[in-house]
């Protein structure tokens, strides 16, 4: 036993075990939230129950969302009297019934003994809305322009597909007049009013200008007519045709085709089919816009947001960190003061992100950028235009975060250089700043790249300081867009980490939410781990080229 | 039994206290050292002549690295050294405060123990300190990469891989290398701090054959602690022991007729 610790097999064994926990650990994590969050995509069966609830027979449609047991004693306590050979538990279901406007609940708990009969029509149809969440019955028929179409003449649906498509590229268009064209006009406008206030303001404002303005004005507002008046038009064709379905009550609703995103019948599907509708549903969620207080739609908005803020914070915290590294350690005498700043900057590293967040508020959004709106952007207040919490702001907060992570790892990497090489460069009648640029920065990038690394992951992952410094549930416009000076700084923006907190404890429907959660929090780890993936393939292709023979 | 350098049947062997000012390279006058209170080196006089090899030995610790180190300043890195005393080139105190360190170490150029190139391709080492003086014209580049790699004997062996990573050759090559860097900006002295030590034999054979082609063009001076190798290639050896220059001489009457003791000690063997 004593030659068997001896002889180090018990540590090899101690730490491999450490290795497999924590692998465990992390495959573990990253299959739940796969699992919960990518079967939301997944086109479950749709079930048609006859359910007998307080002597009263009723029709349910709908998918099954979770299954529990629930001990007896607790629902006979409740007063519902459960058969004796059930034994110690009930199962019960939740079924999402959707048709949100005529029932009061579009989730619902129903209990395994109410249920008298369960099956599976091939027909049922799915139709998943603009508004209101999704819709389940059976088609009935289609209106073309006013003419009726019998589901008898479309078995195939191959029709409703095709006005489907047609009322989708419709909408499409209109979405995209408004965002774009129409979005551009107001924005002219908008910045005609403040050059007109910026005039006003400088008592500059001559006739001239007035009338120059006054032209523009009128130019644009024809625009506008003549793009609204194409907006409405598209609008209404988009909202020619109708489908009329038969819910569950019975009863035939009409549903125009302007307001569907997609239509399918899931219990038809074969397996292809199924894959493949998933792998739309998935791109659907990735390249969309939330809906519905973000409990329908895509992410899109959040996923961009997220990766422009990560970039444009490791655009900032770079350069920052780097140089106040090299001075650190190449400048600065090694005496007590620099001793203090090193280890105030490793502190700061512990200070908890919410002060982050409080300092960035008070700091940059209300000194700096109320400051800025004072100085530059006098024409448009009182209401703010730096002033306010904004993608910049929240970049920069985050680079100061970050930045201890960056000057460590730089300077690090910076002492790891061989002196020699260093005294090489010197040597040949180099100064030192000569040595350090052409010598000593290059081959520390790849420690620069590690710190980069580092900060991104922790920046991507921060949510709580930017919720005080430029995250909202729900942004209008991206950062970028088609409107000069395309990089809005100013703007407020959505992220995912935001996203899944909004979704999670802030949403109107729980249960609608839950797999939305998981999907995010997935797509979020995606993302993190893609921009780490990119920074870590450069720094290796940086290593590869600085690399030294005692490395 | 120590062979000497065949070289050393000049006509005149010179007279090193009283060089005149034209065979002088550089001048080292009452050199006295510190690291902080600790003395390294105790009032060191003496004449390099021009174009010759001079060689520093001495046992370990004895401050013949240090004094080499003082005469491109490289001593300067170091915190803690405080110098006092004079060394002059070309009748000019490279410690007055007006010496450019910089325009100093491309004219006293230096190669170091272990070869130490950059993490760059061959090319790129050698034509280092030529793009530092701002030359960016490619024909000037290639012609001074060539020079250069002929001058250090190692042009035919890295010729066909000008553009691969440096760190791709051998230790020999390596440090032929870094003399080619040093040569390429064309100074006038090489100081080489034990340049075989970390190599192996035959790497040093070639090396020391460079050296004495070097001198023809470069005034040099070597570090070395293997007495044979002092004797093979230099003209001059100084003897230093404990931060004191005992004894400067040509090298055939330092190692035949030593007129210290401590020399006499050192060469025969009894210690060091």
């Amino acid at each position: 036993m004593n030659k068997w610790f001896k002889s180090g097999a018990p540590w090899i064994w101690m730490t491999a075990g450490a290795v497999s926990m924590s692998l465990v650990a992390v495959i573990g994590l990253l299959l739940l939230i796969a699992s919960r969050g990518l079967v939301y995509f997944w086109p479950s069966p749709v079930y048609e129950l006859t359910v007998e609830q307080f002597g009263e027979r009723g029709t349910i449609i709908g998918e099954r969302y979770d299954r529990e047991l629930v001990p007896t004693e607790r629902l006979t306590a409740q007063g519902i009297d459960i058969p004796e050979e059930q034994g110690d538990f009930v199962e019960r279901f939740l079924f999402k019934t959707g048709n949100r406007e005529f029932v009061p609940l579009d989730f619902r708990w129903i209990l395994e003994t109410d249920i008298v009969e369960s099956t599976q029509p091939k027909d049922i149809v799915v139709v998943e809305r603009l508004t209101n969440g999704n819709f389940y019955g059976y088609v009935e028929a289609l209106v073309r322009d006013g003419e009726t179409i019998p589901l008898a003449d479309d078995p195939e649906h191959g029709i409703l597909y095709e006005l489907l498509a047609r009322s989708r590229g419709l909408y499409d268009q209109s979405e995209r007049l408004l965002k774009r064209d129409i979005g551009g006009v107001n924005y002219q406008l908008e910045r005609l009013r403040l050059r007109e206030r910026k005039w006003e303001m400088n008592d500059n404002l001559t006739e001239v200008r007035v009338a120059e303005l006054e032209e523009r004005r009128e130019q644009l507002h024809a625009d506008y007519l003549v793009l609204e008046e194409e907006l409405f038009d598209l609008r209404r064709q988009a909202g020619r045709d109708q489908l009329i379905i038969r819910d569950m009550r019975g009863e035939s609703v009409t549903i125009g085709f302007d307001k569907i995103v997609d239509v399918f019948f899931p219990n038809q599907m074969h397996l292809g089919q199924k894959i493949a509708h998933w792998f739309h549903q998935l791109g659907k969620f990735i390249v969309d816009d939330p809906r519905e207080a973000n409990t329908e739609g895509g992410v899109f908005p959040a996923i961009f947001g997220t990766v422009f803020m990560v970039m444009l914070m490791a655009v900032i915290v770079t350069p920052l960190g780097v140089v106040a590294a090299i001075y650190l350690h190449e400048y600065a005498g090694n005496n007590a003061a620099t001793r203090m700043i090193r280890i105030a900057v490793i502190n700061l590293a512990g200070v908890p992100s919410i002060v982050y967040g409080v300092f960035g508020l008070g700091f940059f959004v209300y000194m700096l950028g109320g400051s800025i709106d004072a100085l530059f952007y006098p024409e448009s207040l009182p209401s703010p235009t730096f002033g306010s919490p904004g993608v910049l702001w929240s970049a920069l907060t985050l680079a100061i975060l970050t930045l201890p992570v960056v000057i460590v790892s730089t300077e690090e990497g910076l002492s790891r250089i061989p002196s020699a090489v260093r005294q090489g460069s010197l040597a040949l009648g180099a100064t030192k700043f000569e040595t350090l640029w052409r010598i000593v920065i290059p081959m520390a990038s790849p420690a620069i790249m590690t710190g980069l690394i580092l900060a991104v992951a922790r920046a991507a992952g921060e949510v709580a300081p930017l919720m005080l410094v430029g995250v909202v549930k729900l942004a209008p416009t991206l950062p970028l867009d088609g409107n000069f000076p395309y990089f809005h700084l100013e703007r407020k923006f959505m992220h995912l980490g935001f996203h899944i907190y909004d979704v999670g404890f802030q949403s109107p429907n729980v249960e609608a939410a839950r797999p939305l959660v998981y999907a995010t929090a997935f797509l979020l780890v995606t993302v993190i781990i893609g921009l780490n993936l990119a920074a870590i393939s450069i720094r290796n292709r940086l290593r590869e080229k600085f690399k030294t023979l005692d490395q | 039994m120590i062979t000497l350098n065949t070289d050393n049947n000049r006509e005149t062997v010179l007279d090193l206290a009283n060089l005149s000012a034209e065979q002088t390279a550089l001048e080292v006058k009452n050199l006295d050292l510190y690291y902080g209170s600790k003395q390294a080196l105790f009032d060191v006089s003496m004449k390099v002549p021009k174009g010759q090899v001079t060689a520093f030995i001495g046992p370990s610790g004895c401050g013949k690295s240090t004094l080499l180190r003082c005469i491109n300043r490289m001593n300067d890195l170091v915190d803690i050294c405080r110098i006092e005393g004079e060394i002059q080139l070309h009748g000019q105190n490279i410690y007055d405060k007006s010496v450019d360190v910089a325009a100093l170490r491309r004219n006293v150029g230096m190669v170091f123990q272990r070869p130490n190139p950059f993490p760059k391709s061959i090319y790129e080492n050698v034509v280092y300190g030529l793009r530092l003086q701002g030359i960016k014209d490619r024909r000037v580049l290639d012609e001074a990469v060539e020079r250069s790699l002929r001058g250090a004997a190692l042009w035919d062996e890295v010729k066909d891989r000008l553009h691969e990573n440096a760190f791709g050759l051998s230790g020999g090559q390596q440090q032929r290398l870094v003399i080619a860097r040093a040569i390429a900006i064309e100074p006038e002295v090489l100081l080489l701090d034990e340049p075989t030590s970390a190599l192996d034999p035959i790497s040093t054979l070639t090396i020391e054959e460079l050296i004495n082609d070097l001198k023809s063009r470069y005034t040099v001076v070597i570090v070395t602690h293997n007495m044979q190798q002092a004797a093979r290639v230099s003209d001059q050896t100084a003897f230093m022991y404990m931060g004191n220059l005992i004894e400067y001489a040509d090298t055939n009457t330092l190692f035949t007729t030593p007129s210290e003791k401590q020399t006499e000690d050192y060469i025969t063997g009894r210690y060091g």
